[in-house]
């Protein structure tokens, strides 16, 4: 054991559902592999006991074959990767999904160069608003809970900074189905502060340290029945 | 125990309430000593926060301070040095590029690394991207500088490990409110561990970060050691024997 142990903080707590999950690699990183089997085992290595798993495939190439992936897996909660860059397409697959049984979609602004104002993401938000499903959502929490206010929509804002936290709020406190990922809430209060029923463990694994959200989370000032809301019941909630 | 050579006292202008040192937070993760600097003084007001700071840090014995140093205000920053460095409660200055509006490039800068050089402690330097190579590089031209790169460059932490490679006066220090995945350990495994420090941001950021980043590194007991403690006594003098 070294100054740096972190199991002993994080306890015995585990996360019964981590919405915040990614198959596939990025072609402009070194790693990792972000194969199925690989992104699992990262999970189970942290009491991780499932993921909402999206493709990168899917969000960077192709739609259906990507979201394929994932629907083949075993053992996870499938999210549908839509391309923002294909308005059209986003939808035809957001239907095809829904058909199936997908309770949630999730877009990926940044990695498409995609902004808030562009007329497709309106589009794709109105669609899902309407199909029931559910919005886990990269980007700028600033601009991009503005294509989804009025809608009714159900939407986890995966990217959420602590130095955007005052904004997240303000809009929350307006729209019920706002929701927010813990994994950049890293200032000394943020948990803290956004309605624990608003707030859903995202890991990013395996791009991102699965241990310092557990970390967080496990070192909160939240009451145990929050930690558990957090840790998945919200998810669960959401997503099924 | 851990030493904390990035912290900070004082308030911040984000949506949070983190304006004291938290020691049940410190506890926690076996932070031992903090090294500080006002938030005031780093944000907005050198004199103002480096004199608010000497004031507190003489009721704290778990803290050391950083002059702030803004290199846009050198006769002001000399008269700080010169006042606080004595007293044994400051054992580094702090210096942010981006809130002065000072690039490591930039005249002014070289000019505060040459003076904070000719105080004999050492700077820890905001840096983010590539500009943790322009440290180097100042590093290598002002003689006696002994500089720590803030955040290792965050999201430039591949430059990092170039920047501690060409220069042997540049330390490491991680904190970043991201943690991209084997960040730490590719950093680790291209460095000497003689130059990696430990550092949270806080009480801007919870200890969690940075803790969680280093804890998923895997650190050989006798790095971590060295990350934890041994290297920030080293390089900073101070009287800590475990």
């Amino acid at each position: 054991m070294t100054a740096f142990d972190a199991r002993g903080l994080i306890g015995e707590l585990t996360v019964t559902l981590d919405v915040d999950v990614l198959v596939g690699a990025y072609a402009d990183r070194d790693g990792p592999p972000g194969t199925p089997s690989s992104v699992l085992a990262a999970l189970g290595a942290h009491g991780i006991r499932a993921g909402a798993v999206a493709s990168l495939r899917a969000a960077l190439f192709d739609q259906r074959s990507g979201n394929d992936e994932v629907l083949a897996l075993q053992g996870v909660v499938p999210v549908g990767a839509l391309d923002l860059r294909d308005p059209i397409g986003s939808v035809r697959e957001m239907e095809r999904l829904a058909a199936l049984g997908v309770k949630a979609v999730r877009l990926f602004p940044d990695e498409q160069g995609v902004e808030a104002g562009f007329p497709s993401v309106r589009h794709v938000a109105k669609r899902a608003a309407a199909l029931g499903l559910v919005v886990l959502t990269g980007g700028d929490v600033r601009r991009f809970w503005q294509p989804f206010s009025g809608l009714g929509a159900q939407v986890v804002f995966l990217d959420t900074h602590f130095y955007h936290l005052g904004d997240f709020l303000v809009v929350a406190a307006d729209e019920p189905g706002f929701h927010t990922s813990t994994r950049l809430l890293n200032s000394p209060d943020a948990l803290e502060s956004v309605p624990a029923d608003r707030l859903l463990y995202g890991s990013r694994t395996p791009h991102y340290e699965p241990l310092v959200p557990l970390l967080r989370l496990a070192t909160s000032g939240l009451k145990p029945e929050e930690i558990t809301a957090v840790a998945g019941g919200n998810a669960r909630r959401l997503l099924g | 125990m851990i030493v904390d050579v990035h912290a900070h006292w004082g308030p911040w202008f984000f949506t949070m309430d983190v304006a004291e040192a938290n020691l049940a937070t410190m506890d926690r993760y076996g932070i031992g000593v903090s090294i500080v600097s006002a938030t005031e003084a780093v944000i907005y007001d050198a004199a103002a926060g480096n004199r608010a700071l000497d004031g507190w840090l003489a009721t704290t014995e778990r803290h050391y301070g950083y002059v702030t140093v803004n290199p846009r205000r050198l006769a002001e920053a000399e008269r700080d040095l010169d006042e606080y460095l004595p007293t044994g409660r400051f054992v580094g200055v702090k210096i942010h590029t981006d809130y002065t509006g000072s690039p490591v490039t930039s005249p002014q800068m070289r000019e505060t690394l040459a003076l904070v050089a000719s105080r004999g402690v050492p700077a820890l330097v905001h840096t983010w991207g590539a500009t943790v190579l322009d440290l180097a590089q100042a590093c290598l031209d002002t003689p006696g500088l002994r500089a720590i790169a803030g955040h290792m460059g965050a999201d430039g932490h591949r430059h990092a490990v170039e920047a501690a490679r060409a220069c042997d006066r540049l330390w490491l220090e991680p904190c970043y409110s991201h943690a991209p995945a084997g960040r730490i350990a590719q950093v680790v495994a291209g460095v000497d561990p003689g130059r990696l420090l430990f550092g949270t941001d806080s009480t801007l950021i919870d200890p969690a970060s940075a803790f969680g980043a280093v804890a998923a590194a895997g650190l050989s007991p006798d790095v971590a050691e060295m990350v934890a403690w041994r290297n920030a006594v080293q390089l900073f003098g101070l009287d800590i024997t475990a």
